[in-house]
C-alpha cells in the first residue's frame, strides 16, 4: 500500500520536474535566439517578437514533446477524468443513485467474499497445506455416517501408510485449569507427539512432546499457546519447568507455540499429550471412535489422496481378516474414508456460502443492469451530441475511452463505498453467528478485500462502459444529427436494449425473491418442528469433573446427589435431572445397543443410536412424553438391578407392534452375560436429537446415570419462572458443593433451539435482505425506463391528445407496455427460480424445490412492486396536455 | 545566403545525431550547428527540433544533463549515447548507398542506357 502511494509520488514528483525542465529548456532557447537578433542589430522589442515567431506556438511545442516522452495518454486521461467528473457532478440525482446502487451490491459482495475468503479460499496457516488430510470411520449401514477415528486406529497406521508423512491424532476437551479458589474452564487438546511435526509447525520455544509421554502415568506435561503464556504468564521467557494445575494435578510446561498457531477453528489454550493405557490401544478397541477423537495427516509430496485411500483400505482388509467384529463390521458398512482437512473442515457451510455469493451476485447484476440503464438514458440525452462530435472529427478511441473513463469514475467511488459498506457489514455478519463459522474467527476487512473490491469495481466499469459505447459509436450520425425531437432511429436500438434489461432484471429479482421464499418457508418448517420434548421454562448447564477428584462413578453419583438436592431447594423449581448430554447442543454421539433376543433381519446390521445416562428427575425436568411404563429417577442409579428406558422409535424398530416393557438388551455390540443385561421399564416419546430438521429416527436409549457416568454432565432445570433468572443461583449452589467446579454453557432450551437454527436462519435471513433490495432496485429501474419512454414520446402524446385521444388510451399503451415487459420478465424468472430451487436443494428443508405457493407469491409481489412503480409513469403520460404536443416541436 | 533546401522526411534524426556527434551542444547549439555544417543550406524549423530531441532522448539515442554555458547560464547538454552512435554510423551508410544510387539515376543521359 505505501509502495503504492511511493512510486504515485515519484511517478507525479518525476512528471513536475519534466514539466519545469522542458519550460526552462524551451525559455532559454527563445531568450539565446532573443540575444542574437540582438546582437545581430535588430531592436530589443523587435528581437522578442521575432524570435517568438521563429520558434512558433510553444503550447503547440510542448504538447509536441510531450507525445515523445509518451506521456500524452495520461494528460489525456486527467483531462477526460476531469470531464467525467464535471459531468457526474452535473446530474447529482442519477449520481447518488448510481453511487448507492454501487455501495450497495458491492458491499453485499464484499461483505459475503470476506466470508467466503477466509473459510473457503485461503489456505489453512501451515506449510504446504493442501498435503493434509483427515480420515473418519463411517458406518453407513448402522447409521453412523462418521464416526471419529480409534485410539487403535492411529497406532496401527502410524508408520504403516506409504502415502503418509506424518499421522496424528488428537482430541479437544475442556479443563479445569489453576489452583483452587482461581480455576478457570479451558479449552484444551489432546495430541500425539506427531501432531506439530505433522502440521509442519515449530515451537517457538522448548520441545514437543515425546513418546515417553503417551503412556498414563508420565503425561504430565504441557505446551501452551502464545496466548496463554502471554495472559497467563506475561509472556515470561523462563516459563519452560514451571507448572500449570490441570484437573487439580501439576503439569510441567514444556514448550510454547508460535503466535500465529491456529488449528482449524479450535479455542484450545493449552495442548497436552494424547496418553492412553495399553487396553485402550487394542485390536478390539479398533472400532471405538467417538466422534471426538481424529486423525489427521500429512501427504507424502507427490502422493495422492486416492493413493492414501486404497492403502487405507487395503490395510483395513488385512486387519479385518482375523478381527471377530469383522461381519459385524462388513455389514455397518464400515469404510475409513481420507478427505482434505480444510475441505472436509468447512464441507457442512460450503453449500451455504456459495450460495449467499450466487445471490449477492445477482444483486450485483440487478444493480449493474440498472446502472447500465440509467446510463443508457443518459447517454441518449447526449445523443446528438456524440453524434456532432464524430462528425466533426473526434475518433472512435477518443468516445471509446471517454465512456470507459466515466463509467470507471463512477464504479471507482462506488467501489470504495462498497468497501466501506462491506467492512460494516463484516461486523453485522457477527450478529448473524458469522464467527461460529468454522475458520469463521478469521473473517476481518483485509488488503484483500481491497484489492478485490478494486478490481471488482474496475471490470465493473468496463461493463457498464461497452453497452453505452456502442451505442454512441452505432447510433446513426446523420439521423442523430438531422432528428430535432430526441427520438430518432438511433434509439429504437437503445429502446430495445433498454426494455430488454428491464426484463433481466425483473426475471433476475424474481429469482432471488423465490429462492429467500424457499429459505424462509424451510426455517419455518424447521421452526414448526416440535423437539419432543417441551423446551419452555428449562434452564441448563454444563459441568466438567475432573478425573483427579471424581474417580470413579460412586464419586461422581454422589455429586450428583448433592446437585440434585440443592438446585430442587431453590425457589421456583419444579423438576432438576442430571444427564450426560442434552439434545441438540450439537454433539450427542452414537454408540450401539445389542437387543437380547433379536435376530438380524437379512442385510440388517448393527445400528447406531442415540445412549444417554441419566440421573434425577431429567424426563421430567426436560419435558418428556411417557408413552409406556415409567421414567427412570434417581433411585435407579443407586440400585443393583439394571433398568432402561428407551425411546418409541427404538422400541418400533425392534418390537414392532408389541410392548417394549420386560425386554432386554445390552449396552455395546456384544450380548454378553445375562446379568448385564437391562430391562426396559419405560418408553419414552422421540426426541430430536442433532437437530430439529435432523430427520432420520435413529432411536434412543436412556440408562441410569450409574451405568454412564461422564466426566462432563448437563444439569436441567425446570422452573415456574423465567429460566435465565436461575443462572446465577445456579452456579452458587455448584461452587457450594465444590469450589473447583464452574459452571458452563448455561442457557435456556429455547436458546439452544434457537443457536440450532442458526444455519437456517441467518441464510434466509440474509436472502431476504438480498431480495429486498434487489426488489427495489428493480422498482427503481422499471420506473425510470418506463419514465424515460413518456418523456421521449411527450410530443407524441400531446399531438395524439391534440387529435382526440383519450387520456385512458394513453394510460393503457403505457401500461400495456410495462405488462409486456413484466410478463417476459416473470417467464424468464420462472425458469431462473426452478434451476435455483434445484440448485440450492441441500439446504432446504421439508420444501420442494419447485413449490408453486412460493413461486406464485413472489410473481405477486414482483408484479405488484413492477406494476406500482409503473403507474406513475403511466398515470403522467395520460396528463400531458394537448398544447404541449405543439410546443414540443420547437 | 545560398539557398535553403527542405528537408527530407527522416533527416532531421540523422542531422540532429550528427551534430551531437561532433561535440555535447544545448537545443539552441543544435539548430546552429546543422546550420553551420550544412552550409547554412539546411535550416529546421524550431518548433519541431525539441520534439525531435525529445524522441531521440526517449529512444535512448542521446542523453540530456543541466551544466552551465559560456555565458553562465544553465543549459540543457546533449550527448550521443553508444547506441546513438551506432545509429548514427547506420543512417550515415544507408543515406551514402541512398545518394550514390539516386545521384547516378538521375545523372543518367538518354544515351547510358
Amino acid at each position: 500500500m505505501f509502495r503504492g502511494f511511493r512510486s504515485l509520488f515519484r511517478a507525479l514528483k518525476a512528471r513536475q520536474d519534466f514539466e519545469q525542465g522542458m519550460t526552462e529548456e524551451l525559455r532559454s532557447h527563445i531568450e539565446r535566439h532573443t540575444d542574437d537578433l540582438i546582437r545581430s542589430g535588430v531592436s530589443p522589442e523587435e528581437a522578442a517578437r521575432q524570435a517568438q515567431i521563429e520558434f512558433g506556438g510553444i503550447n503547440t511545442v510542448q504538447e509536441q514533446c510531450r507525445e515523445s516522452r509518451w506521456l500524452h495518454p495520461f494528460d489525456e486521461l486527467g483531462r477526460q477524468t476531469r470531464y467525467a467528473a464535471r459531468l457526474l457532478r452535473k446530474t447529482p440525482g442519477f449520481t447518488i443513485t448510481g453511487l448507492v446502487t454501487l455501495a450497495v451490491c458491492l458491499g453485499a459482495n464484499l461483505t459475503i467474499f470476506a466470508v467466503i475468503d477466509s473459510v473457503l479460499l485461503r489456505p489453512l496457516p501451515f506449510p504446504h497445506a493442501d498435503r493434509l488430510v483427515t480420515m473418519f470411520n463411517s458406518y453407513p449401514k448402522a447409521g453412523v455416517e462418521r464416526d471419529g477415528s480409534s485410539i487403535t486406529n492411529y497406532y496401527e497406521r502410524r508408520g504403516r501408510i506409504p502415502a503418509f508423512e506424518g499421522l496424528a491424532l488428537y482430541r479437544f476437551a475442556t479443563a479445569i485449569v489453576g489452583d483452587a479458589g482461581a480455576t478457570e474452564r479451558e479449552q484444551i487438546a489432546l495430541v500425539s507427539p506427531d501432531f506439530f511435526p505433522t502440521l509442519g509447525v515449530d515451537l517457538r520455544m522448548g520441545r514437543n512432546f515425546s513418546e515417553d509421554e503417551t503412556s498414563v502415568q508420565t503425561d504430565r506435561v504441557v505446551i501452551l499457546t502464545d496466548r496463554y503464556w502471554r495472559e497467563q504468564f506475561a509472556a515470561d521467557t523462563q516459563v519452560i519447568g514451571r507448572q500449570i494445575r490441570m484437573n487439580g494435578v501439576p503439569d510441567t510446561v514444556i514448550g510454547v507455540l508460535p503466535p500465529d498457531f491456529r488449528f482449524l477453528s479450535s479455542q484450545a489454550k493449552l495442548y497436552f499429550p494424547y496418553s492412553s493405557r495399553p487396553e485402550q490401544r487394542l485390536p478390539s478397541e479398533r472400532h471405538s471412535g467417538g466422534n471426538s477423537r481424529q486423525l489427521i495427516a500429512r501427504l507424502r509430496p507427490g502422493a495422492t489422496l486416492s493413493q492414501a485411500q486404497a492403502q487405507i483400505d487395503a490395510q483395513n482388509a488385512t486387519l479385518e481378516a482375523d478381527d471377530p467384529q469383522a461381519k459385524m463390521m462388513a455389514d455397518a458398512g464400515f469404510r475409513t474414508v481420507v478427505a482434505p482437512l480444510h475441505a472436509d473442515h468447512v464441507a457442512e457451510v460450503r453449500p451455504t456460502l456459495l450460495l449467499l455469493q450466487a445471490g449477492s451476485l445477482t444483486l450485483l447484476l440487478i444493480g449493474a443492469v440498472n446502472l447500465i440503464n440509467l446510463l443508457l438514458i443518459r447517454a441518449n440525452g447526449r445523443a446528438k451530441e456524440m453524434a456532432l462530435r464524430q462528425a466533426l472529427g473526434a475518433s472512435r478511441l477518443h468516445v471509446v475511452s471517454e465512456v470507459i473513463v466515466e463509467t470507471t469514475l463512477l464504479t471507482l467511488a462506488g467501489g470504495a463505498l462498497g468497501l466501506a459498506a462491506g467492512a460494516a457489514g463484516i461486523r453485522l455478519l457477527a450478529v448473524f453467528g458469522a464467527d461460529r463459522l468454522p475458520l469463521g474467527s478469521q473473517i476481518a476487512f483485509n488488503m484483500r478485500m481491497a484489492g478485490v473490491a478494486f478490481l471488482g469495481a474496475a471490470v465493473l466499469g468496463l461493463a457498464l462502459a461497452l453497452p453505452v459505447a456502442w451505442f454512441a459509436l452505432h447510433g446513426h450520425l446523420a439521423a442523430a444529427i438531422q432528428s430535432e425531437s430526441r427520438g430518432g432511429t438511433a434509439s429504437r436500438a437503445a429502446q430495445r436494449l433498454r426494455h430488454g434489461f428491464v426484463v433481466a432484471q425483473i426475471a433476475l429479482a424474481f429469482v432471488l425473491l423465490a429462492g429467500a421464499g424457499l429459505l424462509g418457508l424451510s426455517l419455518e418448517r424447521a421452526m414448526s418442528v416440535s423437539p419432543g420434548f417441551r423446551p419452555d421454562h428449562v434452564l441448563t448447564g454444563q459441568i466438567s469433573l475432573p478425573r483427579s477428584a471424581y474417580r470413579n462413578g460412586a464419586a461422581r453419583l454422589a455429586f450428583n446427589a448433592a446437585l440434585l438436592r440443592e438446585v430442587a431447594r431453590q425457589p421456583g423449581v419444579s423438576g432438576v435431572g442430571v444427564v450426560n448430554n442434552v439434545p441438540l447442543s450439537g454433539n450427542s454421539g452414537k454408540s450401539s445397543a445389542t437387543v437380547k433376543g433379536h435376530v438380524d433381519r437379512p442385510g440388517e446390521s448393527a445400528r447406531g443410536n442415540y445412549s444417554y445416562g441419566v440421573d434425577g428427575d431429567y424426563f421430567a425436568a426436560m419435558g418428556f412424553s411417557l408413552r409406556e411404563g415409567r421414567f427412570l429417577n434417581a433411585g435407579d442409579s443407586r440400585r443393583t438391578d439394571r433398568v432402561c428406558v428407551v425411546d418409541e422409535d427404538f422400541a418400533h424398530y425392534y418390537w414392532p407392534g408389541e410392548s417394549a416393557l420386560g425386554q432386554r438388551l445390552f449396552d455395546g455390540l456384544a450380548a454378553t452375560d445375562d446379568s448385564q443385561a437391562f430391562t426396559v421399564v419405560g418408553v419414552v416419546g422421540a426426541v430430536k436429537q442433532a437437530g430439529l430438521t435432523d430427520d432420520v429416527a435413529q432411536g434412543a436409549v436412556y440408562y441410569p446415570y450409574s451405568s454412564r457416568s461422564d466426566d462432563s454432565l448437563f444439569v436441567v432445570v425446570r422452573t415456574t419462572l423465567p429460566p435465565e433468572s436461575l443462572g446465577l443461583a445456579l452456579q452458587k449452589v455448584v461452587r457450594q458443593i465444590d469450589p473447583q467446579l464452574p459452571i458452563s454453557d448455561v442457557r435456556s432450551m429455547d436458546a439452544r433451539i434457537g443457536d440450532s437454527l442458526a444455519a437456517q436462519r441467518s441464510p434466509a435471513v440474509l436472502a431476504a435482505l438480498f431480495s429486498l433490495i434487489a426488489v427495489l432496485l428493480t422498482a427503481v429501474g422499471t420506473y425510470g425506463v418506463l419514465s424515460y419512454a413518456v418523456a421521449l414520446r411527450r410530443g407524441e402524446i400531446g399531438v395524439r391528445m391534440a387529435l382526440g385521444a383519450l387520456p385512458r388510451q394513453i394510460r393503457a399503451q403505457f401500461l400495456t407496455l410495462a405488462l409486456r415487459l413484466l410478463t417476459a420478465g416473470l417467464v424468464l424468472g420462472v425458469a431462473g427460480a426452478l434451476l435455483a430451487g434445484r440448485a440450492m436443494r441441500t439446504l432446504l428443508f421439508h420444501v420442494a424445490p419447485m413449490h408453486l405457493p412460493v413461486l406464485a407469491g413472489t410473481a405477486a409481489a414482483v408484479a405488484l412492486v413492477s406494476f406500482l412503480a409503473c403507474l406513475v409513469p403511466s398515470h403522467r403520460a395520460a396528463r400531458i396536455s394537448p398544447m404541449e404536443g405543439l410546443s414540443h416541436r420547437q | 545566403m545560398p539557398k535553403s533546401a527542405d528537408l527530407l522526411p527522416g533527416t532531421l534524426d540523422m542531422l540532429i545525431l550528427k551534430a551531437i556527434s561532433l561535440e555535447q551542444l544545448h537545443g539552441y547549439g543544435v539548430l546552429l550547428r546543422i546550420k553551420q555544417i550544412s552550409g547554412g543550406a539546411l535550416e529546421i524549423p524550431q518548433g519541431s527540433l525539441y520534439p525531435a530531441l525529445y524522441r531521440l532522448e526517449h529512444q535512448g539515442l542521446i542523453a540530456s544533463e543541466w551544466g552551465q554555458s559560456q555565458n553562465n547560464r544553465r543549459a540543457k547538454y546533449y550527448t550521443l549515447t553508444s547506441i546513438g552512435r551506432h545509429r548514427l554510423r547506420e543512417e550515415t551508410a544507408g543515406w551514402n548507398r541512398l545518394a550514390i544510387a539516386m545521384t547516378a539515376a538521375l545523372n543518367t543521359a538518354p544515351g547510358e542506357i
